[in-house]
């Protein structure tokens, strides 16, 4: 026992030192309950936590209302005046506003998430905006057709913009690509119905251009979403024709639209100039397919009796007094 | 004609689903930390790295979570385990020469009667900058029991939030921390201390 004391010592010797001057000091909370300002004194006032505050609610309700705006003077601008350069106007507005100002959320595309989870789950309730930015587009279509793909679509405009020099994609894989969007909506919704801990947004999460209207994103999304615009010069709207489930859903409903862009013979000449003008193929032996139309008056734009170009020829004849 | 009928049956239906959405719908949701489930918050893991998925996983480039501290459950302490980094070595004050926060968010500052001579005497104030703090989280993983009152906490600040439908710190949180609930549950006072 003895022998082992000047060992010991030694080793005390040794480390002590040592310890105290690297290790941090052995920290102890110095107090059980938090000082008040009447216990710390000299006037001080407890300052108020930052709280910020979400975009006004009625900020939200002006998009619903910008929303149903824009509905309007879609349907306005492509069937009452035929103009494509209104509508490519409006279809640049649209994306500055919901697409690069709002973010792109919330959309009626990925509302098609919260409302099959608000179907479904009593204990999940979604906002009223959320349910008009949703049910607004279905019952235009419902009487107008796909007035919503238009002009109205921030992913839509984004790649209505880019398209250069559109090829006909054959017929059949067309509609064997179209099928991919029931698919899509079947999973969207089948991943968004299950029990909240594992529901899953996934429109939201693989949507290709929400990235650009951020300007940031997950590196591989911002690459998809590029490919997409890339493929998009070359194929008009990809993404609306063969991926959006939202895009099926206007599909059904405006099957059963009352009015549509029409190609009527008695109107307009039966050439087939609107033919090879659609980027979409929805114009079939000179006929609009209304499920297929997305609204973008290009057929309008090219045809020689329709829209701006009949227009400048009717001030012609005003001014030269004669129709040639 | 059958194509008005199918068209009023759908008008039908889905004016039905709407009302049936507008009947159980609330008002504005929000995302919010729910304290009590965040790693950094949650009592009972201590001494472990802070979890800095809120700062890795949002989509806005300066994360929409950010550390708050809540001043009337602040201990006010003299070495403040957020604000040093305790296990630096002293320096001549006696205190750690290294702060916590790696953006130097946070800032410190002596209030109420100053005793100029003994500093551990005095109360501070630590306040966190809204601009530089990016919800990294290790602040509010030291200040927790037993080294902390567990005044700071991880909150959503809802000037950055865009309100993601799919939040993308929701999706990489491994305890479902991130929950959407009513805004005006949000803005209770208080809930930043709900760390029970």
């Amino acid at each position: 026992m003895a022998s082992c004391l000047p060992f010991a010592t030694l080793l005390v010797v040794l480390f002590l030192p040592w310890q105290v001057f690297a290790q941090a000091i052995q920290y102890s909370r110095p107090v059980e309950t938090a000082p008040q300002q009447d216990a710390i004194g000299g006037g001080y006032k407890t300052p108020a936590v930052q709280k910020t505050l979400p975009r006004s609610y009625w900020l939200q309700v002006f998009d619903v209302v910008m929303l149903a705006a824009a509905l309007g003077v879609s349907v306005w601008l492509v069937l009452k005046r035929r103009s494509r350069r209104w509508l490519a106007g409006l279809a640049i507005f649209s994306l500055a506003y919901f697409g690069f100002y709002r973010q792109g959320c919330v959309c009626p595309i990925g509302s098609i998430q919260n409302v099959a989870a608000a179907l479904v789950d009593a204990r999940y309730s979604i906002p009223i905006v959320v349910i008009a930015t949703f049910f607004l587009p279905l019952f235009v279509a419902l009487f107008f057709g796909r007035a919503f793909c238009g002009g109205v679509c921030a992913l839509g405009a984004m790649q209505e913009l880019v398209v250069l020099k559109p090829v006909r994609v054959p017929r059949r894989i067309d509609r064997a690509l179209g099928l991919l969007k029931y698919v899509y909506l079947l999973l969207a919704i089948l991943f968004a119905i299950r029990p909240a801990m594992a529901r899953d947004f996934v429109i939201c999460r693989f949507d290709p251009f929400v990235g650009f209207f951020r300007k940031t994103g997950a590196p591989h999304m911002l690459m998809i979403g590029g490919l997409f615009l890339v493929a998009g010069m070359f194929i008009g709207r990809p993404y609306c024709r063969y991926l959006c489930p939202y895009g099926a859903l206007l599909n059904w409903c405006s099957r059963m639209a009352k009015r549509g862009v029409r190609i009527t013979p008695h109107r307009e000449l039966d050439c087939g100039l609107c033919q090879d003008a659609c980027p979409y193929g929805a114009i079939e032996q000179m006929r609009a397919v209304r499920q297929d139309c997305l609204y973008c008056a290009r057929c309008y734009a090219s045809c020689p009796n329709q829209g701006e170009r009949a227009r400048a020829k009717q001030a012609l004849v005003s001014i030269t007094g004669s129709a040639r | 004609m059958s194509q008005d009928v199918t068209r009023r049956v759908a008008v039908l239906a889905l004016a039905g689903g709407a009302g049936f959405l507008v009947r159980k719908a609330h008002g504005q949701v929000v995302w919010q930390v729910n304290a009590s489930k965040c790693v950094n918050s949650r009592l009972g893991e201590v001494g472990v790295e802070a979890c800095t998925l809120c700062t890795s996983s949002c989509v806005v480039s300066l994360s929409a979570v950010r550390a708050v501290n809540e001043y009337s459950k602040c201990g006010r302490c003299n070495i403040c385990p957020a604000y040093f980094n305790i296990a630096s070595a002293v320096d001549d004050k006696g205190l750690p020469s290294e702060k916590l926060c790696p953006r130097d968010a946070i800032t410190r500052k002596a209030i109420g009667k100053i005793d100029p001579e003994d500093p551990s005497n005095n109360f501070y104030e630590y306040s966190i900058d809204e601009e530089k703090c990016d919800g990294c989280g290790r602040c509010v993983m030291k200040c927790k029991e037993p080294l902390g009152l567990g005044s700071i906490t991880l909150r959503v600040r809802y000037d950055r939030c865009v309100n993601c439908n799919n939040c993308a710190i929701s999706i990489s949180c491994p305890k479902s921390a991130l929950e959407q609930i009513p805004l005006r549950q949000a803005l209770r006072p208080g809930l930043a201390q709900r760390a029970e």
